[in-house]
């Protein structure tokens, strides 16, 4: 199996503090991830570094086989790969279709392609309907649909999600776990944050705990 | 009182019949400020943003220039620009002091940290999740700068709007380099001073009255974006 990410001695500080100090932790394709553990433990610092925003203070990381150089001129590269969603999304202005269209738009993918991708990542979250609505004027429940539309739409290899589920109804929340479930099977690899003890064993995933910036049980290599 | 109610009487008789005095200065004033409104944007939005967007060692000491410049009096800026400009300054040679493009350079210059100031206030009162977004949906560094100023849109125009209002209000800059020439250079707030201390207070009051017109639109404008 494919690994997408190795990390190696990865430390991050934040001054005088450290926020994570990983020895090793690999990532295969098409497998789910849940990351728990502790507020400040490292999860979303973790996050923000497998997406490629934010650098290590020092160590190592290697996608799909590639040492991350971390130069500003590859990381563009990277980050068309990887996709991440925060707990609480930040939604452009404009409508439904501009923010679910966005990555599409920076990706040069015009006419059909892009209003045929558009449509069916807003089907798949239920939004049929919502294109030209007001991202602005919508519900808690429907911008963190909209958000995850957006990010399904680009079919990214890797997705990353920081407590997605947190903050919205139960009906959304389901909708939208069963969407992230569904994403192994299409070869997507997934790595959620997660506060909820049920969830890792709803999603059938491999789950990562933190503790102080450290992994506290090892990950199982990839065969 | 009666003089005063009187001189009102007869600015509102100004204003009304469209005094050729009174149009030539509104004129001057609304063409020199537009000038100068539209270059302090091209150099104050981009050294508002840059600054406000990178790091770098001397950020602090750069921030506290750009609003020190902020309260600089307009006579001290009509002064330096009239050394560059006059006969025997390094600029006199282009023969430009007393005309309209002085008062649009002097202008300029005392819009241009006003713009870059609210542009920077703009990109820090930013919401900090804008351009982590954009990033991670593919977008390249210009693309993402791109994304934070449509965001910030209004608050940029209100930067635009608040230079505006600095240079049409201001007297200093528009009499030191424009030299108050009737027709010419003649502005609202020189036409005032001018009128006033020859006795011709009717007249300064309809100017008076046009430019706080001017100054309301101005600032009802920019409570408007602010509200948005």
């Amino acid at each position: 199996m494919k690994v997408m990410y190795r990390l190696d001695s990865i430390r991050k500080r934040y001054g005088s503090n450290v926020a994570l100090d990983i020895e090793e932790l690999t990532i295969a394709e098409g497998r789910l991830y849940t990351l728990t553990g502790a507020n400040g433990a490292g999860k979303s610092t973790l996050l923000n570094i497998l997406a490629f925003l934010s650098p290590p203070t020092s160590g190592e990381i290697h996608y799909a086989g590639k040492r991350v150089a971390w130069d500003p001129g590859s990381m563009e590269e990277y980050r068309r790969k990887v996709t991440l969603l925060h707990q609480s999304p930040y939604l452009f202005g404009g409508t439904v279709y501009d923010n679910v269209a966005f990555g599409l738009k920076a990706r040069r993918i015009h006419g059909d392609a892009r209003e045929r991708r558009v449509d069916k990542a807003l089907d798949d979250v239920g939004l049929q309907g919502f294109r030209d609505r007001k991202a602005r004027e919508l519900s808690g429940g429907e911008a963190q649909r909209v958000a995850m539309a957006r990010a399904l739409v680009l079919e990214p290899e890797v997705l990353l999600l920081d407590e997605p589920l947190a903050n919205i109804d139960r009906g959304t929340a389901g909708l939208l776990e069963t969407v992230i479930a569904s994403l192994p099977a299409r070869g997507t690899t997934v790595v959620l944050i997660t506060h909820d003890p049920e969830q890792p064993g709803r999603l059938n995933g491999e789950s990562i705990l933190l503790e102080e910036g450290k992994v506290a049980t090892p990950h199982p290599p990839v065969a | 009182m009666d003089f005063l109610v009187s001189s009102l009487a007869a600015a509102l008789r100004l204003i009304g019949t469209f005094s050729p005095d009174v149009v030539d200065a509104v004129g001057t004033s609304l063409a020199v400020s537009a000038g100068a409104t539209v270059f302090a944007a091209l150099f104050g939005i981009p050294l508002g943003l840059l600054v406000g967007l990178s790091d770098f060692p001397l950020k602090r000491l750069v921030v506290t220039v750009l609003n020190t410049l902020m309260a600089v009096p307009t006579v001290v800026v009509g002064l330096v620009v009239y050394g560059f400009l006059s006969r025997q300054g390094p600029l006199g040679v282009l023969g430009l002091l007393f005309t309209p493009t002085a008062i649009v350079i002097g202008g300029t210059l005392l819009a241009a940290p006003i713009v870059a100031n609210y542009a920077l206030a703009s990109v820090r009162g930013a919401d900090p999740r804008i351009v982590p977004t954009a990033l991670t949906l593919g977008a390249g560094r210009v693309l993402a700068v791109g994304t934070l100023i449509a965001e910030i849109r209004f608050g940029i125009l209100a930067a635009v709007i608040a230079g505006f209002g600095r240079v049409v209000s201001e007297v200093g800059v528009a009499m030191m380099l424009g030299g108050n020439i009737r027709g010419y250079t003649r502005t609202m707030t020189t036409a005032i001073a001018l009128e006033t201390s020859k006795g011709e207070f009717a007249f300064g009051m309809a100017l008076g009255i046009l430019l706080m017109m001017v100054a309301l639109l101005v600032n009802l404008f920019l409570n408007l974006l602010q509200r948005r």
